[in-house]
């Protein structure tokens, strides 16, 4: 029988390699055989040319995409290219936020032509680089994450998803990339980068993990992915166009039933809250503390109970519908944002307006039918959940209407600087609606503060 | 499989040593919960999803034990059957087209000037359907609003919490770096499930009999106490409780913290198992085997008893399990082990016979079907003796080989000749 190395579940294994032989360091006798992960496999190669050892590992193939993406790269773009092929196509590269980090890597996977992977740190983020993807080469792109699985030549994935892929699929790309690289260090995060063979190697990110931070973790960001290859400072770029937009905030009232269900549950939560003292003696975590004493205390539980009802009633009281009502009225020609946490009234608007709806139970093909849709004026109004992070792909949004105080809400508000990209000369809204003498109101509050705090250093 | 916020509640730490608030299956109130659970799902055939889980919220009503109840309710739900409405096109394509005429209000308007129940009507109308058709096929493809075809097996209700319980056991394997199993009988159905699930094991015989199996994954070497196996071994867990005689160790990381613990288990466990059993025989070829040797040698008609099974040849990091074995009942140690080789995938062969090659195993019996256009080249180097056979394999050479192969593995035997002159 001949030598060989095959692939197993993110390891390489040697046939047929007796314990005497002693393969390269790497590799360790663990169960009778020689085994190591499978992110050795680039260097391992003149080991296997040398010992005529037979390689069944590599299963990807050509990819034959055509760019359909007609924008030219920046020179520093074209440089951090240059330098990432000068290193043997391994490495990082550090550009600052809103340098345009995913159209370096469409560039790098068109250069390197062969299946590919992107790991990107959250779904939503998954769903801008498929969108992103298909429209740079108009081909299908697999994606791989807890709600949708399909696997082609060219996938995305998840940090947390990325595992049982590279187990089942890693030998099946040989380029892989990982989006905001310096996640790697934590305790799981790095598990597909170690078992991936893909020995081509991408990671991007705009703030590279410092030596002790890379040490603090379970492995080394540069022993997964390779060196630094290029970096390029925020200060050395063009200041960016922020975006100029208005908050108008929108008080509505509860009507006289609300009103009873919201003061008696309110009652019900926060006198349980007081009498206990919970965030006196809990600090930030003392909604963890009520949801661990309502397994077991009968008022905690009531308590916790009316919490959940009064916040469903704030998401769906009949004010703020009315409100959205006459809103999408006033702006009957713009484009509108319709944002709410809650996924139940996501849905009731949809229904309510007939308008396209984006929540996390949308896969990555129907979300990106509605943003273009919206983009070309097939959609005018789009209801959802989820915080839209695809700032240039949705430029048309001109009005965003936030219904609710939650914590959602307020991420979302301090991200639509990206979506309401100043056009011409005509400001952007965003009208945020909360129901008055309610906990939003409070959240509202704080908010603002929070944010003229910030503009200040803007 | 519950998920993993039903389970973390219910498990609890005392030093180093981790154990499960378990159901008991004769308490009368839990019994009493785990009927209307049945009953309420039951009563919810043809209904939502939504409306399946509003209604299990209302019945948990106040109760602060709702974790164990929404644990009842998840493995009452995950052998139920929710499908989809049949909707006369796919909900996606009637939405592009809906939706490209929204947002609409519930009067005309200025600059809509067709109220929603007009743009609904016409739309339907362009697609032929009804628009209350297209109303119910709107979000037909959302999960909530899937219908329960199927309430599932019919739970009694100490299955239900025998089954819920068992799920906590698995529960805990979610956290698991790796198991230690102690076993001793039916290995196939363990070899079966171990590949099924993907996992990486090592076996050890023990003193006594049985082996001792390490059971991880690939990369566990590597990354000291991965949870990637978790759902795995998880998956796997109900195996064990196909074999008689076991004890299993699971190293476990709780996320209440404190690092690893272990958690127990072994055949005194009230714990059972719903994987099924694989048959006696594999095969027909088997079967018939096994009764034509029961006819004509076995019993007391010979001095060789004729045992399923109850050996596995370690091969590195794979296994091969003997069809059958042979014990000479004067001597326990005479042992020849006997593999059918019937119809099969060439592929499968291929496998087989460097399995066989690896075990380079004197006293293994090889009885291969001559159709299988496998040359006798192919176990030129093999240790094992080979029978080629046409139809079934010819009982009286088989039997003239094994007393052959035992005389030339153990040496002649004492007893041998005197049995023979008295069963002619």
């Amino acid at each position: 029988m001949s030598k060989s190395v095959y692939y197993l579940g993110g390891t390489l294994v040697l046939h047929d390699v007796d314990e005497g032989e002693r393969p390269p360091a790497p590799f360790k006798l663990i169960r009778e055989r020689w085994r190591c992960e499978g992110y050795h496999y680039g260097t391992l190669q003149p080991y296997l040319r040398e010992q005529d050892v037979r390689d069944t590992v590599p299963r990807w193939q050509p990819l034959n995409l055509k760019m359909q993406e007609m924008r030219e790269p920046h020179d520093y773009q074209v440089a951090a290219l240059a330098a990432w092929d000068e290193a043997g196509r391994r490495g990082s590269i550090v550009l600052p936020t809103g340098a345009g980090k995913t159209f370096v890597a469409i560039q790098a996977i068109n250069r390197v032509n062969r299946s590919t992977v992107v790991v990107a740190p959250t779904i939503d983020l998954l769903h801008q680089w498929y969108a992103r993807l298909v429209n740079a080469f108009a081909t299908e792109v697999g994606v791989y994450y807890g709600g949708e699985k399909k696997v082609l030549p060219l996938t995305v994935t998840t940090y947390h998803s990325a595992g049982d892929l590279v187990a089942e699929y890693g030998n099946a790309f040989k380029l892989i990339i990982f989006d905001e690289v310096h996640h790697l260090p934590a305790p799981s995060w790095g598990e597909a980068a170690l078992m991936a063979p893909a020995p081509l190697r991408l990671g991007l990110t705009a703030t590279y993990p410092e030596e002790h931070e890379q040490t603090q973790g379970r492995w080394r960001v540069d022993d997964l992915i390779g060196p630094i290859v290029y970096t390029k400072r925020i200060e050395e770029l063009v200041g960016q166009q922020l975006a100029h937009y208005r908050t108008q905030r929108l008080r509505i009232d509860l009507s006289a039933e609300e009103r009873a269900r919201y003061d008696a549950d309110y009652a019900l939560y926060i006198d349980f809250v007081r009498s206990r003292q919970l965030p006196q003696r809990h600090g930030p975590s003392w909604l963890l503390e009520l949801m661990r004493l309502s397994a077991t205390d009968p008022q905690a539980r009531r308590a916790l109970l009316a919490r959940q009802r009064l916040l469903q009633l704030l998401g769906g009281c009949e004010g703020k519908f009315t409100a959205l009502d006459a809103l999408l009225h006033e702006y009957a020609s713009e484009r509108v944002l319709i944002f709410t946490e809650h996924n139940a009234v996501v849905y009731d608007i949809a229904r309510r307006h007939l308008v396209p709806a984006i929540t996390h139970e949308t896969g990555a093909a129907e979300r990106k039918q509605i943003l273009d849709g919206f983009q070309t004026g097939h959609y005018r109004v789009i209801v959802t959940s989820r915080v839209l992070n695809e700032g240039i792909d949705v430029p048309e949004a001109k009005i965003a209407i936030v219904l609710g105080g939650t914590s959602g809400a307020r991420e979302y508000i301090q991200r639509l600087g990206r979506v309401l990209r100043k056009v011409e000369n005509r400001q952007a809204a965003l009208f945020e609606v909360i129901a008055r003498k309610t906990i939003e109101e409070s959240k509202s509050q704080r908010r603002r503060r929070r944010q003229e705090a910030d503009s200040a250093y803007g | 499989m519950l998920t993993a916020d039903l389970v973390r509640p219910r498990l609890r730490l005392r030093g180093s040593e981790l154990s499960i608030d378990m159901l008991d299956e004769h308490d009368p109130s839990w019994l009493q919960t785990a009927q209307d659970l049945v009953a309420l799902l039951q009563g919810h055939t043809g209904q939502s999803q939504a409306a399946w889980d509003r209604a299990l919220e209302s019945y948990i009503g106040e109760r602060v034990d709702y974790v164990v109840v929404r644990g009842l309710a998840k493995v009452l739900a995950d052998a139920a059957t929710f499908t989809p409405l049949a909707t006369p096109l796919p909900p996606a394509q009637l939405r592009e087209r809906l939706f490209s005429h929204g947002p609409v209000f519930t009067t005309p308007h200025l600059f809509h000037p067709q109220a929603r129940y007009e743009v609904l009507e016409s739309v339907a109308d362009e697609l032929r359907i009804s628009s209350e058709q297209a109303e119910a096929a709107l979000f037909a493809d959302r999960p909530a609003t899937y219908l329960l075809a199927d309430a599932g097996p019919a739970w009694t209700p100490a299955g239900l919490i025998a089954r819920y319980n068992l799920e906590l056991a698995r529960g805990v394997l979610y956290w698991a770096s790796h198991i230690t199993i102690e076993v001793s009988s039916n290995y196939k159905d363990l070899w079966k499930f171990i590949k099924l699930f993907k996992l990486m094991f090592w076996a050890e015989p023990k003193q006594g009999g049985g082996y001792r199996l390490d059971l991880d994954g690939p990369i566990s070497p590597f990354v000291s106490s991965t949870l990637r196996y978790g759902r795995q071994l998880a998956a796997f867990l109900p195996a064990l409780f196909l074999c008689e005689q076991w004890r299993m160790q699971a190293y476990v990381y709780p996320p209440q913290g404190r690092g690893e613990m272990l958690y127990r288990l072994d055949h005194t466990s009230s714990l059972h198992s719903h994987f099924k059993r694989s048959g006696e025989f594999d095969s027909r070829l088997e079967a018939d085997f096994a009764r034509e040797f029961e006819q004509k040698v076995g019993g007391k008609r010979g001095h060789w008893q004729l045992t399923r099974e109850s050996e596995v040849l370690l091969l590195a990091d794979t296994v091969m399990v003997p069809d059958f074995v042979l014990i000479d009942t004067h001597d326990e140690n005479r042992r020849i082990l006997i593999e059918l080789v019937g119809f099969w995938h060439p592929q499968y062969l291929r496998r087989k016979v460097e399995k066989v090659r690896a075990a380079n195993c004197a006293h293994l019996l090889l009885l291969v079907y001559e159709g299988l256009k496998i040359t006798e080249e192919a176990f030129q180097d093999v240790a094992s003796e080979v029978i080629f056979f046409k139809q079934k394999p010819v009982l009286k050479e088989v039997m003239k080989t094994v007393e052959e192969m035992a005389d030339r593995v153990y040496g002649p035997s004492a007893k041998r000749k005197r049995k023979s002159v008295k069963n002619p």
